[in-house]
């Protein structure tokens, strides 16, 4: 045995409770990062056995079978066989499976097995079998299968510390023995018939099964009532995300605040504090306030996926996107971009069909992400009357909102029409997968997700946005202008945007929105930020123009049409560096990220041009 | 000819008498081994398409539920169960 702590890899079917599994073994000891050159999530933690010998765990992706359909799938075959790049083959196997769905899932474990690694099998989700009414005996299924089989509810922590000896024992007998046994793969038939008859005998007693899954589908995929539930669904969703958050955004808004006063009463006036107050807490402070709105949404999306109704959606969806050469699969990539695009894109890996990938890809930027949202509350606060349309309760900056959040959806629907029919043509091969049983999430569960989504995004506030900031504040400090002139103009940054605007000036754009387009490339909150950055030199030592609201000053500067053309030019512009970078290393390559780029920029120019000279011709300019 | 999936009743248990894995894709075939459908096997079609399509189509494979499309189900063609 070698001296480094062993390895264990958790290998088993999508919905075997596998990640449960490896939440309860490892706690919040894990790291996620990704497989070197390609872009599977890698799930790694730690754990020890009884006596406190420490090991590593390895949760691998969920696949039917080592023939891969997925990338996803191509990473859990190399890694068990020792072929995936800078990974150590693994020590040992635990096989997790579904004690309710024994029939499935042991086509693949008996696949797993047939590797040679020291193997357990973990016969996990006893609870929901038993409610099933099924009773198992692990002992004959451990005769059958010639592995030790030891029963979890990870859910419950049941089961654990067996698993862990019985990992320990296998590890120890397999160096006794030398296990060589290279058989022809069987056929799936076969391997199908064996794992039928080994699920046959463990099975004590089966009563007919109690359809309460079944129950429940027939209301929530019910063709019309399930539509309207789903819809529904998603409008609490958005509602809460903007209501509940509130709060939060603005105790956040006012800490920043708080600390900025300090800072400015508390040290000199000098560049330092100048970079810190103007630039740093000013620039990252205007996008950390979004953080109780992404978690807000994040925890919609993983509860949905947890209990086992985001298949149920992407069930009721996949008619209509099918129509447009997409499948239910791309629906969870999509509604994720609605709170970033960085994990939306991330999501598509599990859709099997490469083309149908790429669109989901190439669109999921035009799903309005939160990142969005500083722009178009600044904006429509700025120029779109608080007031209700014609009698109705309903407001018209919502409105707004809506018609905004719809553009994107109804464009990125055009766009994978135009898609499949030009550069990414091909069969849609289209939508298979497994529909899991409802259940309740496990809080824990939940919790450890959102913590790794907050982090993301903290992370991505303190650095790209934090360098941007900085920068931003640098090319509009220097050179300092001569009395009397605009700093921002005068800046190297302002003649940066002078230069620029000469491009934007036919669509509507002004100065100001030239000098904030060049940093929100980086980001498109930044936009925001490197206004109140311009905003705040700008003002210097005027403690009245200080005061100004960014939005009151922007209302007085521009013109309706130009305001519109701005929201418009931001439902379509890719400027997000952290997309652009994901979608490199999802399609391995400078191609696709260019194309996107490209397309998108082209649309917002479009989209913008037209609604200003709209707007114009309507009076507004 | 025999009946296929695509058109078999909802809520009625119907046995695999033949797919023709010739008109699809390596992939899609193994997938649907996978999922446990074979020629022999007893499936129920349990919810078909929403609002605005035929599409997709959900089955019981035994304790499992699986989801494909009815273009594939169009490849599959069913009996009724002995009885």
């Amino acid at each position: 045995m070698t001296a480094a702590i062993p390895t264990i890899a958790l290998a088993g079917n999508p919905n075997a409770g596998k990640s449960s599994l490896f939440n309860a073994l490892t706690g919040a000891r894990q790291k996620i990062a990704n497989y070197p050159g390609v872009t599977v999530e890698r799930k790694a933690g730690h754990a020890s056995f009884a006596d406190g010998r420490p090991l590593g765990l390895i949760d691998l992706p969920g696949s039917y079978s080592l023939t891969p359909a997925s990338p996803d799938e191509a990473v859990t075959r190399d890694v068990l066989l020792g072929q995936q790049a800078g990974e150590r083959r693994p020590d040992a196997l635990v096989v997790v499976v579904d004690a309710a769905n024994l029939d499935n899932h042991l086509c693949f474990a008996l696949e797993l097995i047939a590797l040679g690694l020291p193997t357990v099998v973990a016969l996990n989700m006893l609870d929901l079998a038993t409610r099933d009414g099924l009773t198992l005996d692990p002992a004959i299924l451990s005769r059958e299968l010639g592995v030790p089989v030891v029963p979890t509810v990870a859910v419950r922590k049941r089961g654990l510390t067996d698993l862990l000896a019985a990992v320990d024992g296998a590890i120890l007998s397999h160096q006794t023995q030398a296990t060589a046994q290279s058989a022809p793969p069987p056929s799936d038939a076969a391997l199908h018939q064996r794992a039928k008859a080994i699920s046959r005998a463990a099975t004590l007693c089966e009563t007919p099964v109690r359809r309460w899954t079944g129950r429940v589908d027939n209301v929530v995929l019910h063709p019309v009532g399930g539509f309207i539930l789903l819809v529904a669904l998603m409008f609490v969703m958005f509602q809460a995300v903007f209501s509940w958050a509130t709060p939060f955004a603005d105790a956040l808004e006012g800490g920043i605040g708080v600390i900025q006063t300090w800072v400015v009463d508390s040290f000199p006036d000098n560049f330092l504090r100048g970079l810190v107050v103007e630039g740093l807490l000013a620039g990252v402070g205007a996008v950390v306030v979004f953080l109780p709105q992404i978690l807000i949404l994040f925890l919609f999306i993983l509860l949905l996926e947890a209990s086992g109704y985001m298949t149920r959606a992407a069930f009721l969806m996949d008619g209509l996107m099918g129509k447009v050469g997409l499948s239910g699969r791309g629906f969870i990539p999509l509604l994720s971009s609605f709170a970033c695009a960085v994990p939306g894109i991330m999501a598509t890996r599990a859709i099997p069909d490469e083309k149908d990938r790429l669109t989901t890809i190439l669109i999921a930027p035009l799903m309005t992400c939160s990142a969005r949202m500083p722009v178009y509350t600044l904006i429509i606060g700025a120029f779109i009357p608080a007031q209700k349309v014609g009698g109705t309760p309903i407001g018209l900056q919502g409105l707004v909102l809506f018609g905004l959040f719809l553009s994107g959806i109804i464009g990125a629907l055009l766009v994978a029409l135009v898609l499949r029919r030009s550069v990414t043509k091909g069969n849609a091969t289209g939508f298979m997968m497994e529909m899991p049983r409802y259940q309740w999430p496990r809080p824990a569960d939940i919790a450890i997700a959102l913590w790794q989504r907050a982090w993301i995004f903290l992370r991505r506030a303190g650095t790209i946005i934090a360098a941007t900031t900085v920068i931003l504040w640098l090319l509009l400090t220097f050179p300092q202008a001569p009395a009397g002139q605009s700093q921002v103009e005068y800046s190297i940054g302002g003649r940066i945007a002078s230069g620029l605007e000469v491009v934007v000036a036919p669509i509507g754009f002004n100065h100001d929105i030239a000098l904030a387009l060049i940093p929100a490339m980086a980001a498109r909150e930044v936009a925001v930020s490197a206004m109140a950055t311009a905003n705040a030199i700008d003002a210097g030592d005027n403690e009245e123009a200080m005061a100004e609201q960014l939005s009151d000053r922007i209302a007085g500067r521009w013109s309706i049409a130009t305001a519109l053309a701005f929201l418009a030019w931001f439902v379509f512009a890719p400027q997000c560096i952290s997309t652009i970078a994901i979608t490199k290393r999802e399609t391995n390559g400078w191609k696709w990220p260019l194309f996107m780029v490209g397309y998108l920029f082209a649309l917002a120019y479009a989209a913008a041009g037209i609604t200003y000279w709209t707007a114009v011709a309507f009076g507004l300019g | 000819m025999n009946p296929r999936l695509d058109s078999a009743p909802l809520g009625v248990a119907v046995r695999i008498s033949r797919i023709d894995w010739d008109a699809m894709s390596q992939d899609e075939g193994r997938r649907l081994r996978e999922f446990g459908l074979m020629e022999g096997i007893e499936i129920t079609p349990l919810h078909r398409g929403s609002l605005f399509s035929r599409d997709p189509l959900a089955l019981a494979v035994g304790r499992m539920q699986v989801i494909i499309r009815a273009r594939q189900a169009a490849m599959i063609e069913v009996a009724p169960t002995a009885p």
